[in-house]
């Protein structure tokens, strides 16, 4: 996925090559022109609308009393108390649903990559949730996790366990929201770290066995290592996915209770889509971006100086 | 001592698998019971195991009386299916093109497409609101669907895939007598049939899926994909029980299940390939 060293992608020219067929540069225009027209209009003009509005004072119900206001959009985003929180709340969720699930996954797919009878079944109800969508998931988890007659609250109860009030409870909400992300993504990730683990070569297990390596050793020193370059994938697109958060919140507690699960994506869409407030959510929108791109970058420089 | 160890792998493995099922039979089984029977057998065992004498269709024949699901659960298909299609086409020409010709800058249309794909789509979603907006389309079928049908990942994968496409095979074809339009659509679209099926399932599903986009580019109820129509049926406080939600919840689940079964291959194949999910 190393999508952002362009060197990879981009042809060096042969010097010689440089006069172009006619014919050849008509088809070619002709079979980018429909993808290049709807990407202008409709990825490159929003992004520049973002860069242009951020600075000004744009309210939508008011388009024509729009004025340029400077820097005061990114000086009001410093002194938000509920940006702040909003940042904070989804740091959180990506520093602890990161790990978790990507640790869930590993641990599932070790166990259905033992040759085992029924291990077909395992990964089948492993993966399940994954197939749900999110507005399912969410919907079923707000039912289950409901505080007086939810069916975790009853099973909690048949334990002997007081009820919890999960959702409703600004100290409870996030971490469920967490869970459940977790719950219901790791299925994929399991797939694509049971594919690393089916392409290690087993002689380095046999190797391993010559030199007296118990179970734990070999996990450490040749199944972890192995993975590594999958680990490295699977942590980026699920760092940067996370930061996305927004349907769960959106569905299950509207960023409450007390803005305890309300995330940055969600704060952007009420500030611009419900309240209409475009020049300061586009102000957010342009520093969110900005973090994402460079959080994505960070990341790989981490890995890649780890390995080197 | 082997056996022990077997036997406790296997019961890891099943309560394991417990955590992933339960929630999902609990769904499907409630949606055929009354309240009444949902609460009384939460504390039990039949919470997950049916017991048949309990069991009616009575939660989906209301449901169906209160709202118009299968209209919604039909939008969404329709959605997804010209969406599947146009993108498709679009994307695999632009694709075909920095793949296979030569023309002035190429390079920098392919260093464009590279730094696009860093942008997170749902950071600029509001300033596409805004776009759709000034053209007039919200609310229209036009302005939802139009702005995903290119999607400059989906390019780049095809251009990666049509680097190694054979020239001779289009080279033959074209001395009997194709143009590049009939090759492309003769030759090369029918023996990259698998690439075709993996893009255009990846597709069909983040459509299916999206929520935020339809939440603000589509309010009439009437055109709402079923995503959002769940979100209302959920948000009802009023009409609704929890097993006419777990109906509903069904319903929409189950397409998604038939696809996922038989597309198993090419979805875990796609989503390793474009890091979806």
């Amino acid at each position: 996925m190393g999508n952002l060293s362009l060197k990879r992608f981009v042809k060096v020219r042969n010097p010689h090559a440089q006069r172009y067929k006619r014919s050849e540069v008509t088809t070619a225009f002709g079979f980018l022109t429909p993808a290049m027209m709807l990407s202008l209009l409709f990825i490159v003009l929003p992004i520049i609308l973002a860069f242009t509005y951020a600075f000004t004072d744009y309210y939508l119900l008011k388009p024509h009393a729009k004025q340029f206001i400077g820097m005061n959009n990114f000086t009001r985003m410093l002194t938000d108390e509920v940006l702040r929180t909003s940042f904070f709340n989804t740091l959180q969720f990506v520093l602890l649903v990161v790990p978790l699930q990507l640790s869930m996954a590993l641990g599932l797919a070790l166990i259905v990559n033992k040759k085992i009878k029924g291990n077909s079944f395992f990964r089948a109800a492993y993966f399940s949730p994954a197939v749900l969508s999110l507005v399912v998931i969410s919907i079923l988890w707000t039912v289950m996790l409901n505080p007086t007659s939810g069916l975790i609250n009853q099973m909690l109860a048949n334990f002997g366990l007081q009820k919890q009030p999960f959702l409703t409870s600004p100290s409870q909400a996030m971490l469920s929201i967490i869970f459940i992300s977790a719950w219901s993504g790791c299925g994929y990730q399991m797939m694509i770290f049971l594919a690393g683990l089916k392409n290690i070569d087993p002689s380095l297990y046999e190797a391993a066995d010559i030199d007296g390596a118990n179970t734990m050793h070999k996990f450490l020193y040749v199944t972890l290592p192995a993975l590594k370059p999958i680990t490295m994938f699977l942590v980026i697109t699920t760092t940067i996915q996370a930061f996305k958060l927004i349907v769960q919140p959106m569905v299950m507690t509207g960023g409450g209770p007390d803005y305890s699960t309300i995330t940055l994506l969600q704060y952007i869409y009420e500030y611009g889509f419900r309240h209409r407030n475009i020049g300061y959510a586009s102000a957010i929108t342009l520093v969110f971006t900005v973090f994402l791109v460079v959080v994505s970058i960070g990341i790989k420089k981490l890995f890649k100086e780890e390995a080197a | 001592m082997k056996i022990l160890k077997k036997t406790l792998f296997y019961l890891l493995a099943i309560v394991v698998a417990l955590q992933f099922l339960v929630p999902l039979v609990w769904m499907i089984l409630s949606s055929f019971k009354i309240d009444e029977v949902i609460y009384r057998d939460a504390r039990t065992i039949f919470a997950i195991i049916p017991k048949f004498s309990d069991l009616s269709l009575k939660s989906y024949v209301e449901l169906l009386g209160f709202y118009n699901i299968f209209g919604n659960l039909l939008n969404s298909l329709i959605y997804a299916s010209i969406t599947v299609v146009f993108g498709l086409t679009i994307n695999s020409l632009a694709g075909y093109a920095l793949a296979r010709f030569e023309f002035p800058f190429k390079d920098w249309i392919l260093i464009i497409i590279i730094a696009l794909m860093i942008v997170p789509i749902e950071a600029t979603i509001l300033p596409l609101f805004l776009v759709v907006n000034e053209m007039g389309l919200i609310n229209t079928v036009l302005g939802y669907l139009i702005p995903f049908l290119v999607n400059v990942m989906n390019i780049f994968l095809f251009r990666q895939h049509f680097l190694s496409f054979p020239g001779e095979l289009i080279e033959s074809a074209k001395i009997d007598g194709l143009g590049e339009i009939g090759c492309f659509f003769r030759i090369v679209v029918p023996s990259s049939l698998n690439m075709y099926v993996t893009v255009g399932i990846l597709t069909f599903l983040a459509s299916w899926n999206d929520f935020l986009w339809p939440v603000m580019a589509l309010s009439n109820a009437d055109l709402m994909p079923i995503q959002v129509a769940l979100n209302a049926v959920f948000s009802d406080k009023y009409n609704i029980f929890t097993s006419h939600i777990m109906a509903a919840l069904t319903i929409v689940t189950i397409p998604i299940v038939i696809l996922y079964i038989v597309f198993q291959k090419y979805i875990v194949e796609g989503s390793m390939r474009s890091g979806i999910k």
